[in-house]
Order: structure tokens, then sequence, then C-alpha cells
């Protein structure tokens, strides 16, 4: 079992879910295609990013 | 006549509001035709037609009276609850705003269409009532999630229906069926009634072949008129063209016709940089499916098809610090579209990188090597969805493959007529000659 099967199991028992070989599969594919783009996003440097403070997506941000 | 659903909807709303249109006959004559051309596409998941009838008996004088429109799966009518393309409905029978809207503008809802199971993919594979077909080939997907909006309208079974928007849902349909598709500035629509009202992504829009017709459905749904020609200046737009990520990985041919496109329409063009925007796919996968889990019970987990509840099960074990900074880009990606508009009018880029993909082999084939659809249509449109600007597919090409390419333009916030000017535009540019493309299944059936 490697550490994604073991990640997997272990979290979906936490959470009361159980998993079969078909989610593990799919789940698999899922990481293959967007893990490198959550691993990016996981390492970018954000830290002088601020939020917006009142986000509505409605309208342009206000300027700062 | 032709048949009438041959018809623009603009044509068919002037000719009953005419009298040289009977409305009863529109109606009827639409209904045979979702009977005739709806089994291999499966793009309407139920007609009623006596309820819609009744709702024509009492049509108010409108912009829309008497003209059969269809709704996709998620939004409340008052005789049948939506069901978000899974087995059990998502809510109860009612009055949406989105229906609200269309009753009062004198229209006929005459089906529902199908979509995306919850809406979570880009290609209508997969849904409680069976895959979409493509208007264009039925063997091809019709495309998510508002991919049985996309179909009908393009296989001229009803000339106009309403699809929803989280992450590309009506732009990418409307580009692998070859039609005409906007989403609105978010909050453009009602939330009441719709399935999906507490996402901060999702908004509705019309789908029809062309942008004169979008403008009078978007009229509609928005509650504001779309003049035609109201930005007066949509031959001389300045139009910004991000290369990364949105022009790096795409079909050669799809790149080809949607550079064409630009080209014909004598735009001046310039290259801005978006902070963030390689980051875009994954976030909006983040906000897109996290903020769906809420709505979810373990009843709706046990209904799902297996591929739909793994991919809840992925969901689920996200980090939530992922979210956090997802949020932080989606701001930078705000601010960046924001200061962009500084210096052009619209931004443009492939709606789709490329054509749809097969039902029974769902996966694309992009420079990058082959990959999912959802993977490089999200990294497409979803920033139209994090930001909150409107956004729309123009039809610009037919690939070899036999299938439709679109060229997406997304506006500043409120832009809705802009960007019509700016479709309708291409549309001339392009001598028309793809908006009145119809579908080979389509003309088949009318040589038969």
């Amino acid at each position: 079992m490697d550490a994604f099967e073991q990640h997997v199991r272990a979290g979906l028992e936490l959470a009361g879910m159980t998993v079969d070989d078909t989610d593990l599969a799919v789940m698999r594919a899922a990481d293959a295609v967007y893990g490198p783009g959550f691993q990016a996003l996981a390492e970018a440097d954000l830290r002088d990013v601020a939020l917006e403070p009142d986000l509505d997506p409605s309208r342009a941000p206000r300027p700062a | 006549m032709s048949h009438p659903q041959d018809l623009s909807l603009r044509d068919q709303a002037a000719l009953v509001a005419s009298g040289e249109l009977d409305a009863r006959e529109l109606l009827q004559a639409t209904l045979d035709r979702i009977e005739e051309r709806n089994g291999p596409l499966n793009a309407v998941v139920a007609t009623f037609a006596d309820d819609s009838e009744r709702m024509l008996a009492s049509a108010p004088p409108g912009p829309l009276h008497g003209v059969p429109i269809a709704v996709k799966d998620m939004f409340q009518l008052p005789w049948r609850g939506p069901r978000d393309g899974a087995p059990r409905e998502a809510l109860p029978p009612g009055e949406s705003g989105v229906y609200r809207l269309l009753r009062d503008a004198g229209a006929v809802v005459v089906g529902v269409t199908q979509m995306h199971f919850w809406g979570g993919g880009s290609t209508g594979h997969v849904s409680a009532y069976g895959p979409v077909g493509n208007a264009w080939s039925a063997e091809h997907c019709g495309g998510g999630s508002s991919g049985g909006s996309g179909a009908a309208v393009g296989a001229r079974l009803v000339a106009g229906a309403v699809g929803t928007d989280g992450g590309g849902s009506i732009r990418l349909p409307a580009a692998y069926n070859g039609i005409t598709g906007l989403k609105g500035t978010y909050g453009s629509t009602p939330r009441d009634g719709y399935t999906h009202a507490n996402s901060t992504m999702g908004e509705a829009g019309p789908m029809c072949r062309d942008a004169a017709d979008a403008r009078l459905l978007g009229s509609v749904l928005f509650g504001r008129e779309l003049s035609a020609g109201a930005s007066g200046r949509a031959s001389g737009l300045r139009v910004g063209l991000v290369r990364s990520p949105f022009w790096d990985d795409n079909d050669a041919e799809v790149d080809q016709a949607c550079r064409a496109a630009l080209d014909a329409t004598g735009w001046q063009t310039s290259e801005p940089v978006l902070a963030g925007a390689e980051h875009a796919k994954v976030v909006t996968v983040l906000r897109l499916t996290l903020e769906g889990l809420p709505n979810l019970t373990e009843e709706d987990l046990a209904d799902a098809d297996p591929l739909t509840r793994a991919l809840v099960k992925y969901e689920m074990l996200l980090p939530a610090h992922w979210l956090v900074r997802a949020d932080r880009v989606r701001s930078l990606l705000r601010r960046a579209v924001a200061e962009a508009y500084e210096s052009c009018d619209l931004l443009a880029w492939p709606t789709v990188s490329a054509p749809a993909p097969r039902i029974d082999d769902p996966h694309v084939v992009v420079p990058s090597g082959p990959t999912s659809p959802d993977s490089v249509n999200v990294r497409q449109a979803g920033i139209g969805n994090l930001t909150g600007q409107p956004g729309i597919n123009v039809p610009v090409g037919v690939h070899s493959s036999g299938l439709p390419i679109g060229l997406q333009l997304l506006g500043p916030w409120g832009s809705e007529e802009l960007l019509l000017d700016a479709a309708e535009h291409v549309e001339q540019a392009t001598g028309r000659q793809w908006v009145d493309a119809e579908p080979p299944t389509a003309e088949r059936e009318a040589a038969a």
C-alpha cells in the first residue's frame, strides 16, 4: 500500500466512509490530472497577496 | 414555411406576435421535433405537453410570447422539481426566479434539458439519465454541465434554452455544439429555485444559435434590455489575448480557427499577462467542488454513480489550507483582470482546447498530450467564474473531425451588451458561416 492509498483509506475511515477499488482508481486518476496543479498552488508564495476584504463576484474589485 | 424550429428565436417571436405563426402549432411542432430528434442525443430529459399548453394558454404579451424555451434541470418549475442530473429531486416543484422571468415574458417552457451529474463535469457523459450526445455527432459528448441545452439548440430541437455556468458550463457545451452561449455577470439572474443558489461561481444565461437570439433571451433572463449596438464600438475593440495558459496548449486547428476569426474582426490585439492565471484551473476546481459538498447528504452519495461518488471522496480529502490559498489567488485574479481592462475592452482565447471527445472514450488530445477534457476545459473557462465577469462562446469553425470550434470572449463586469455586440461582429466578420452552419444530423433528417 503506497502513501496515496494509506492517506485515502485512513482519511475516509476517519470520516466514516469506505473505499473500494473503483474509488481508489478514480481518485488516483483525478490526482494524476490535478495533483501537480494543487502542488504548485501549495508551493506558491502567496504571503503578499491580500484577500479582497469584501469580495463580490458581481462587480469589479474596489480599488485598494 | 420550413419547420418552425429551423427559424431563429427572434423570428419565432416576431411571427407569433404578428399572427403569421400560431403559437399552439409552434408548440406542437416543437414537441414533435423533440420526439423525432431527441433519441440519440438524449438532450431533453422531460417534456410535459399539458403543462406547456397551460402555460401557453395564460401567457401574457411579452418579448417571448408563445415561444418555446427549454430549461436546464436546475430550476424549479411549478409542476416539476429539478434533479440536477441525479435520480431524485434536488428541490420540490415550485416557481424559480428563472421560471417567473420566462413566464412573465410570455415564454412557454417546453422541456427540461439534461446535464452532467450534479453539474460536476464538462462532458455530459455522466448523468442519471444517460450520456448527452453532441448535436453534430451523437457518438460524441454534448458537453457539460449544460450539455442538454447545448445539444438541444445545436440540433434545432429548440431555438433557445437556459443554461447555467459555474465552471464554464454554458460556454463549454456551447462550443462543443456550435452555438452561442452567454454566461452573465455573477448575480445577473435570480437565485431562488436554483439548485446551486449558494454557489459563488454559478450564473445562468441564454444558449441560442447566434448573438441576436442570445440578446433576446438574455434580456428576459437578466431583466434588462440588452440593446444591439449599445456599445457603439464593436468594430474597433482592443482585445487581450492572454497567451499563458489560455493559448499555450490547444489543438492546432482550434488555435488556427480562433486566430482566423480574430484576424477577420480587424480588432487591435495585445498580449496582457494575468498574475495568478497559471493557478486558475485548480483554484476553480477547489472552489467549485468544495462549495458543493455541504449540500450533499449520505443519501445523495449513495445515489451517485461510482465515478461521481469516488470524485466526491477525493474532494473530501483536499487540505483546507488549499482553499485559503485558492481564495488568495481568486483575489489576485480579480485584480489582474480589472487591471487588464484598463487597456483592453475584452479578453479572448479558445473556449475549448479541443473538440468534443467521444462518449465511449472521453479523452482529448492537446499538444501536452492526451488528457481529461475537464482539466483543459476548466483551465479555459474557470477564470470567468472566479472573477464573476461575463463571457460568451462564439462559433468560429468546424474541426476536421466534423465537430465545432468556439472562441471565448470575456468582458468587464456588466458588459453583456458589449459581448453580444462583439459576438455579432465576429459573426459578420466570418460571413455568419459558423452560426448558420447546420449540423449534419439535422441536414440528413431534412433531406429525408
